[in-house]
């Protein structure tokens, strides 16, 4: 369930139609100041404070929502 | 006096105040003169130009004072740039050795005195050498000598109304001229620069948190940053912290919407500062008060948002065309070892050198300057100057490339890298995309990667052969 809100995210940030989960969020456009979007609507929904390490690891819907599901 | 004779005044009449702090260390400035006479001894007298592995920590900018206190050229090079693209710069710069920032020594408090003697060094000597992008695929080395840095470090100074009770945040990268902004007004003010982690994390809680725990009164954001902070702010209802008395922003066109946000916050008290100027003519050279107790009209009155008026140590020509050129003495010396360059940019006026800068400008009925885009295809990527042709050369290496055009294209709201490339016959287009992007990983850094690869037909050309820039910015996906 969280992959498909990570994906949503993406989506929203990049101004994309769906995102697969296991879309690059840097080959589909992104670059670091899309990606602090990224993590503040992460700390938003989830209450999860991200940085741009744990992005860079994690640059997939599914990648992202694993991270975020690990330190909640 | 000298920046460096300002600094080593601090460091003698107050040498434990706070210079710069770390990650939570503070660094005294008469710490910091004893590491500045270090790394003198260690590069020794007159070392030519010295590269520096610069990032964001003391050892950095004790390295960069102690090869000026020597004599010496300062020449930033990012870590993490491809090897390749080091070892070009380098060489370009001319560097003869290479100065990690770790190294640096600092030693301990002997007798309480930093020791030393001043390189008596002409102020039309180099201070330092930075890169911008060139049309070639090498890196292109602006000198900036003494005289400027110097007089514009003092400009700032008065601009920022710096006082020895500011704390200044380090933002910018050290590899880039803004961090001259942030670092020097600091240093030969008495106040104190605040490093810390926790403002390159991406988070702006983080970022807010930082600014309130270390009492930081000012800030010098990278616009395209502002405008993300600016949109967390909104979103999040996040009040800004109270001790912030000054936000300067530069480096690319500020949005009007931003700006309006930001006046409809409660950032009254807070003086937002818009700011321009290329690194050619050293840091800023106009600035605009846009919010806070010094502007003058509501943020309403700024649609396009003004660049500014020139500082006092500026001289402006505009000319027939628009095109702002600059003169006095923020000018840099030239491009190193490129004259063709440096005679087509450096040109004279009524006898007085100036810089043309490419970007077109029109004086509002105050002598506020507006920007109106550039007169070549030079682009803005977060902040950071690229001429689009120096991608093309590096993808244009590539075996399987045969065309490529590379332009800017608008992704969600900001203006990021597109390449268009046609593939020669025998490439392989499943792995094409993931090929050219580890090519250029080990080539050129970031902020020259194009965020979107599209493999094309055939590249559209005008009728006059030219390729059609407007086109493919409008048939991008």
């Amino acid at each position: 369930m969280s992959v498909e809100g990570v994906a949503h995210i993406f989506g929203r940030v990049l101004e994309v139609g769906d995102v697969q989960a296991d879309a690059d969020f840097f080959v589909l456009g992104g670059d670091s100041l899309l990606a602090t979007r990224v993590l503040s609507a992460v700390a938003r929904d989830y209450g999860v404070e991200l940085t741009f390490d744990d992005f860079a690891f994690s640059p997939t819907p599914a990648a992202l929502a694993a991270r975020i599901a690990s330190v909640r | 006096m000298s920046l460096m004779e300002a600094f080593l005044g601090i460091a003698a009449t107050c040498p434990r105040r706070p210079a710069i702090v770390h990650n939570g260390r503070p660094v005294a400035y008469a710490e910091l003169a004893r590491a500045v006479w270090a790394v003198a001894d260690l590069v020794g007298p007159s070392p030519g130009a010295v590269g520096v592995l610069a990032a964001h920590n003391a050892g950095t900018v004790a390295a960069m004072l102690g090869i000026w206190a020597a004599g010496g050229t300062y020449c930033p090079v990012d870590p993490a740039f491809p090897a390749q693209r080091r070892q070009a710069m380098l060489a370009a710069a001319g560097c003869r050795s290479v100065l990690d920032p770790d190294d640096v020594p600092w030693p301990a408090d002997d007798d309480g005195t930093p020791r030393g003697t001043l390189a008596a060094v002409d102020a039309e000597r180099p201070a330092y050498i930075l890169f911008t992008s060139g049309s070639t695929g090498q890196p292109k080395p602006v000198v900036t000598p003494r005289r400027a840095i110097a007089t514009v470090t003092a400009s700032l100074r008065d601009l920022f109304d710096l006082s020895a009770d500011d704390r200044v945040l380090q933002f910018a990268s050290l590899n880039w001229d803004t961090c001259l902004e942030e670092i020097l007004p600091t240093l030969t003010t008495g106040a104190c620069l605040v490093m810390n982690d926790d403002a390159h994390t991406g988070s702006f809680p983080r970022f807010l948190r930082l600014i309130e725990r270390d009492g930081i009164t000012a800030v010098d954001l990278p616009t395209a940053f502002w405008h993300e902070l600016v949109h967390y702010l909104i979103e999040d209802r996040f009040a800004l912290p109270p001790k912030l008395r000054l936000v300067v922003i530069g480096g690319e066109s500020a949005s009007p919407a931003r700006l309006a946000d930001w006046a409809s916050l409660d950032t009254s008290r807070v003086r937002l500062l818009n700011t321009y100027g290329c690194t050619e003519t050293t840091l800023i050279t106009h600035a605009a008060d846009l919010c806070g107790p010094q502007a003058k009209g509501g943020p309403d009155a700024y649609a396009p948002v003004p660049i500014g008026r020139p500082l006092p140590h500026v001289v402006q020509h505009i000319g027939v065309d628009g095109e702002l050129s600059i003169g006095g003495p923020g000018l840099a010396l030239g491009y190193r070892g490129l004259p063709e360059a440096t005679e087509q940019r450096f040109t004279t006026i009524g006898g007085m050198r100036f810089f043309r800068t490419g970007d077109r400008v029109e004086p509002d009925a105050d002598g506020v300057l507006i920007h109106h885009g550039r007169l070549d295809n030079e682009i803005k990527i977060r902040g950071i100057r690229v001429n689009p042709a120096e991608v093309e050369v590096h993808l244009a290496a590539h075996p399987s490339v045969g065309a490529v055009a590379v332009a800017p294209v608008t992704v969600a709201d900001h203006v990021a890298l597109a390449a268009y490339v046609v593939p020669r016959p025998h490439a392989d287009l499943s792995t094409l995309d993931a090929e050219l992007r580890a090519f250029l990983h080990d080539r050129v850094p970031r902020h020259l990667t194009p965020s979107r690869i599209s493999i094309v037909d055939h590249l559209p050309h005008t009728a006059t052969g030219k390729i059609d820039r407007e086109f493919m910015r409008r048939q991008l996906p």
